[in-house]
């Protein structure tokens, strides 16, 4: 029901927005069927307007540009603003004034009607020399000379025609497969490297050694989750001395 | 109305080249001096109107160039039907408008100037050969900068950027401060110009 009756209305708007480069052009629009001028008293007084142009499209369509609702947002706070008491102090007011969004606003709005502007001189002056046809010149006609000498104007041999086959042949040649293969230390692995390291009941050495000398950093890392898994398992009891000191392990009896 | 040799030379130039061909270029080809080329340019310019005929000398983009009558334009571009891109979009003339007046710039000038989006609309004018990259801006993230070509002034009949209308007062109020522009704003709408 609801959505039947605001159908006509609804898609009025869409129609109308669709009209319009952005949210600053239907801005200059309402400014101007209004007869106001750009400052911000009167800009304050079409933002009611503006923001039921948004409300009504926004519940038609989700899709609306982001840029009509950031405008929204700027004339709703601009409106706060303007019911609010002033509470600014005449130093803070020159050096906020690059800053201040009503300020920001004139700017742009001032700028863009400029160039809307300078848009539709531009308009006319396409519609004048889009009609004005020069000839075609040079360009074209060497450039067919060029096509027509690269289709082979000079006739080449057979031979040399089998050369260029070959040669294409060649780059298309895939080159050997590269694999990259990465060792890979498996836990089990590891498992057998300790065990060999500790060979029986009581055994112990220290973590360091059996590592040996500048391990990679994978290396080291295989071999630290090794001693967390036998440690969990119970078939090695490991030491530190503290914080950072090398670590001794011993093989227990229930290594299985 | 006979041309004299250096007059039908000019005229053989700029029927054989496919840009404005500018005055120092045109003496360059002939071996004439600059008086005598100006001179003959304008003798060509009569003898076309005198003669009646189609075409005339145009002044674009820095050369002189000749075209058809744009009153026989209706005729003509039914030659090219289904093969000439159609006229730029209002979003695409703002895009090329805010280019022409602040280059070079970057994309998001014109994004902010604009308050849309104007990524279809660039890519239209890049295509079409109206913009092109004029290097990168020193700043953060060094975005591309964008500049109107020759392309662009021809086919909007300009002699040069300095041509573009309302070059000053767009001139002033990007250079203005916000204060300024307030100001401005006031006294451009009491002249109570604007379109829609």
């Amino acid at each position: 029901m609801r959505t039947e009756a605001a159908t006509p209305e609804s898609t009025a708007c869409r129609v109308t927005l669709s009209d319009f480069e952005g949210p600053l052009d239907l801005l200059l629009f309402l400014i101007r069927r209004d007869e106001l001028d750009i400052t911000l008293i009167q800009v304050s007084e079409v933002a009611g307007q503006y923001l039921a142009y948004i409300r009504s499209a926004v519940e038609l369509d989700i899709d609306i540009a982001g840029e009509y609702l950031v405008m929204a947002a700027t004339l709703t706070r601009l409106k706060s603003r303007s019911l609010l008491p002033s509470q600014r102090n005449h130093d803070q007011d020159q050096s906020d004034d690059s800053l201040d969004p009503g300020k920001v606003l004139l700017r742009q709005l001032t700028l863009y009607r400029a160039f809307r502007e300078a848009a539709a001189e531009l308009r006319d002056s396409e519609e004048t020399w889009r009609d004005a046809f020069p000839p075609p010149g040079e360009r074209g006609r060497f450039q067919d000379a060029l096509r027509e000498a690269e289709r082979g104007g000079e006739s080449g041999s057979i031979l040399e025609l089998l050369e260029a086959l070959e040669s294409l042949a060649r780059r298309d040649e895939p080159g050997l497969p590269h694999l990259v293969q990465r060792p890979v230390l498996s836990i089990s692995e590891c498992i057998d490297r300790i065990s060999l390291a500790l060979p029986e009941r009581g055994s112990s050495g220290s973590f360091a050694g059996i590592l040996g000398e500048t391990p990679t950093r994978q290396r080291l890392v295989s071999f630290f989750v090794t001693l967390l898994e036998l440690v969990r398992r119970g078939w090695v009891a490991s030491r530190q001395e503290g914080p950072f000191g090398g670590i001794t392990l011993e093989r227990t009896g229930r290594w299985a | 109305m006979t041309l004299d040799r250096l007059a039908r030379e000019v005229e053989a130039l700029l029927m054989a080249s496919d840009r404005p061909l500018s005055i120092e270029r045109l003496c360059e080809l002939t071996g004439a001096g600059l008086e005598a080329v100006e001179q003959a340019v304008s003798r060509v310019e009569d003898a076309l109107v005198s003669g009646g005929h189609a075409m005339e000398i145009a002044y674009l983009a820095g050369g002189y160039r000749l075209v058809t009558e744009p009153a026989l334009g209706t005729v003509v571009s039914r030659l090219f039907e289904g093969r000439r891109p159609g006229k730029l979009t209002r979003a695409a003339l703002e895009t090329l408008a805010v280019v022409a007046y602040s280059q070079p710039c970057t994309r998001a000038h014109v994004e902010a100037v604009r308050g849309v989006n104007c990524d279809s609309a660039m890519k239209t004018l890049l295509e079409r050969d109206f913009l092109a990259i004029s290097g990168r801006m020193e700043t953060p993230g060094r975005p591309l900068l964008y500049g109107t070509t020759h392309a662009f002034l021809e086919y909007f009949g300009l002699a040069r950027l300095e041509h573009l209308p309302r070059l000053d007062e767009i001139g002033n109020l990007l250079a203005l401060g916000a204060d300024d522009l307030e100001k401005a704003a006031l006294d451009l709408s009491k002249d109570g110009e604007d379109d829609h």
